[in-house]
């Protein structure tokens, strides 16, 4: 268990820490995230409506103007509203969407451990 | 227009056969001796009468009859004729019928096979199964019939939304609908068997089968829809975390705990209210599926149909079901003795509880993901997305201590397993996978830990499903399903980190030339098929290494209704796909080109059928055995 542990927190610690990717990738890898406002479930990346064409340009120019990938979300979410990002932030009103499934997933260990014997 | 009587009439005739055939039995549960062959009739007819009834309406849809009002709205006359019969079930009226027709089946099927069974078991699934089959009925009647005429009566239809013209998509619904509509047997017969305090090993070797069906079916199902959406939609991607594609997810995420849960039950007579908490939840998601997508609740591309009534009746339609089985379930659920007894912590039983463990945290995290942000919005009118980086943040993680934990299980046993058999063969073998995974980071260049740990877990996985194939010869079928499992995860994760893309803004006869390679756009032509206009552009590919492709995306302007698709072009290779789609940029010459390279494409589909494969060897076992 504490081998696991260690994994998990590893995982967290390099899942966050890196960030040399060039000027389009960055461009796709925000766009995959924002929600295309008047197409049906798309995302910007995948649209090639007048709006997503524009939202793309708007990211370019922010990354040429030093903004950083959250500013740049931050920047989307004032303007347009929560709606456009497919990342919802945790606070309070996703609070419950974030910890619900890991409290139930804590709930499902607990019960197993109880049914399951660990002596002999 | 009899064509239309007849579709209209035998609807009603199967709901009087379904009102018989509720009644006879009920009439027959309380003095049987041997089960009254007029029931096996009256299933007959049942079907048959449905059956008629979506024939007609196949009818209607291939002589192009303007005078119905859902081939009006779906069918044009210029359609080719393949797709004017998928037309009969690309809409919600006939998916419904459709819904319908494979219930009635499935439950004639049900009763031919199930002679060895109790017969008062029999006959209350049959009752059971009534009900959701009469709910149909009346849901058909009520709010969505197939068969309503227009007069006058118009020349010509409004046509098929075209990215549905598709042999994929033709055959995607049926599928899915057998996989969705055998659950509702596994529902029916776990009430059935609650009722009549028949939860044991005979029963659990008698549903089996049927929860194989389901799950073959779903898995199939979902795998077409994969498919299409792949290479129809033109995004490259094969999953989107959409939620029409997470309802059809859950019921398959909770069903493959079932099959899993139903071995335990078969082996030790264990687990019993779990599985029947189970089996009505996958029915319940299944219904929860159709009602979410067809009411236009979600906010989906796949979302067609938008009528409020419709929701609302299969809203108090869900709540009676929920209701109704959680009185069978509290009012006649026995306390089993053996289930007090605990489970040795070192065998497989252990093993399946923590395979149903991560199983419901995944349904968890993809039903709450799709349902939260309804709810947000009627609660506080706050409107959020819910999109894939949420599911990854979830379930990836997750995933390192369940192909880890999935590895171990391999090698146990159904009683108690020593410590000293998990040994040092297993040892090496993870640490092999390490170093591969590490090595195949090095040669992407990709400096992800992360990543690295988890190619390293489901490599670990796959060669563990690989050894067990020489070590057992026991069952082939779990072997294969496992071994296709970990493929399947093991492409989608190498595809996912080592995709690469570029896009490109080009001209006829412009040369775009990036890091990796050249893409030149050497031609463009026009064609005039029957019911579209199709531009085909030519693409010449070359990368570093010399190596030279050629492809032609598509781009398709249908008449009816006026519509401009865009079809990739893929060419397959077991190593990789190379993807181009274009688009044509508004007011100019330019098209705007999507290059992606996409590794071990292939064996995600592969995989997924081996996955269904392995299923279907162990049914047609359990088949053969009776």
């Amino acid at each position: 268990m504490k081998f696991l542990k260690f994994l998990i927190i590893l995982v967290f610690i390099f899942n966050t820490a890196y960030s040399n990717e060039n000027r389009s990738e960055l461009i796709n890898k925000i766009s995959k995230n924002i929600r295309c406002l008047i197409c049906q479930g798309q995302s910007v990346y995948d649209s090639n409506s007048d709006f997503a064409l524009s939202v793309k340009l708007v990211i370019g120019k922010k990354i040429d103007q030093g903004d950083s990938e959250k500013e740049i979300y931050e920047f989307l979410e004032k303007k347009y509203g929560e709606w456009i990002t497919y990342d919802p932030a945790f606070n309070k009103k996703t609070f419950i969407l974030w910890t619900l499934p890991i409290l139930l997933f804590l709930i499902g260990g607990a019960i197993i451990f109880r049914k399951v014997n660990v002596q002999k | 227009m009899l064509t239309n009587q007849i579709g209209y009439y035998s609807i009603i005739l199967g709901l009087i056969f379904s009102v018989l055939i509720f009644i006879t039995s009920l009439k027959d549960l309380k003095n049987i001796k041997i089960l009254n062959k007029k029931i096996f009739f009256l299933s007959f007819f049942q079907f048959f009468f449905v059956l008629l009834s979506f024939i007609a309406l196949i009818f209607l849809f291939i002589s192009s009859d303007f005078g119905n009002e859902i081939v009006f709205s779906n069918s044009h006359s210029t359609k080719p004729i393949f797709y004017k019969i998928a037309g009969a079930w690309g809409n919600h009226e006939g998916s419904l019928l459709l819904w319908l027709l494979v219930l009635t089946l499935f439950i004639f099927l049900f009763l031919l096979n199930s002679k060895n069974q109790p017969i008062k078991y029999r006959i209350l699934t049959l009752v059971y199964q009534q009900i959701i089959i009469i709910g149909f009925f009346l849901f058909i009647l009520l709010t969505s019939s197939p068969f309503n005429y227009l007069y006058p009566i118009p020349t010509e239809g409004l046509g098929l939304n075209p990215i549905l013209q598709d042999p994929a998509l033709a055959i995607h619904p049926p599928i899915l609908y057998l996989g969705y509509v055998g659950s509702s047997i596994v529902f029916s017969a776990s009430l059935a068997a609650t009722t009549q305090n028949y939860i044991s090993k005979a029963w659990a070797k008698n549903i089996k089968i049927w929860i194989l069906i389901s799950w073959i079916f779903l898995t199939i199902g979902i795998l077409v829809g994969s498919i299409w959406a792949y290479y129809e939609l033109g995004w490259g991607g094969f999953w989107f975390w959409d939620p029409v594609e997470n309802v059809s997810l859950m019921p398959w995420l909770c069903l493959t705990a079932l099959l899993h849960c139903v071995l335990v039950l078969e082996k030790k007579s264990l687990l019993s209210s779990w599985i029947i908490i189970l089996s009505i939840s996958t029915f319940i998601l299944s219904v929860s599926g159709t009602f979410l997508v067809r009411s236009g609740v979600l906010n989906s591309v796949h979302t067609f149909a938008n009528d409020p009534s419709r929701g609302i009746f299969i809203l108090v339609f869900l709540f009676i079901l929920i209701l109704f089985s959680l009185i069978i379930f509290f009012f006649f659920k026995k306390e089993n003795k053996d289930e007090k007894i605990k489970i040795f912590w070192l065998s497989k039983d252990t093993f399946i509880l923590i395979n149903n463990w991560f199983m419901m945290y995944f349904l968890s995290v993809v039903l709450i993901g799709t349902i939260y942000p309804i709810f947000l919005e009627v609660l506080s009118n706050d409107k959020i997305s819910i999109g894939p980086p949420f599911y990854h943040k979830l379930i990836i993680p997750v995933l390192i201590p369940f192909l880890i934990l999935m590895s171990f299980s391999q090698s146990l046993s159904w009683f108690k397993s020593k410590i000293d058999k998990i040994n040092v063969k297993l040892i090496l073998v993870f640490i092999i996978s390490i170093i591969l995974s590490f090595s195949i980071a090095k040669i992407a260049g990709s400096k992800n830990l992360y990543n690295s740990i988890l190619v390293s877990a489901s490599l670990y996985l796959f060669l563990v499903s690989i050894k067990d194939f020489f070590n057992r010869y026991k069952s082939y079928a779990q072997s294969i399903s496992h071994f296709g499992f970990s493929l399947l995860i093991l492409s989608i994760l190498l595809n996912g980190i080592l995709s690469t893309e570029v896009t490109a803004n080009l001209k006829v006869g412009e040369k775009f030339i990036y890091k990796e390679g050249s893409i030149e756009f050497s031609s463009i032509k026009s064609y005039q098929k029957n019911n579209f206009k199709s531009i085909v552009g030519l693409f010449k590919i070359e990368d570093k290494k010399k190596n030279y492709v050629e492809l032609e995306p598509e781009l398709r302007i249908y008449n009816q209704p006026i519509t401009i698709t865009s079809e990739a072009d893929i060419k397959t290779t077991i190593y990789s796909d190379k993807f181009l789609v274009m688009n044509k940029v508004k007011g100019d010459d330019y098209f705007n080109v999507r290059y992606q390279v996409k590794p071990f494409m292939i064996w995600i589909w592969i995989s997924t059928f081996l996955l269904a494969f392995g299923g279907s060897l162990s049914l047609f076992r359990r088949i053969n055995e009776k």
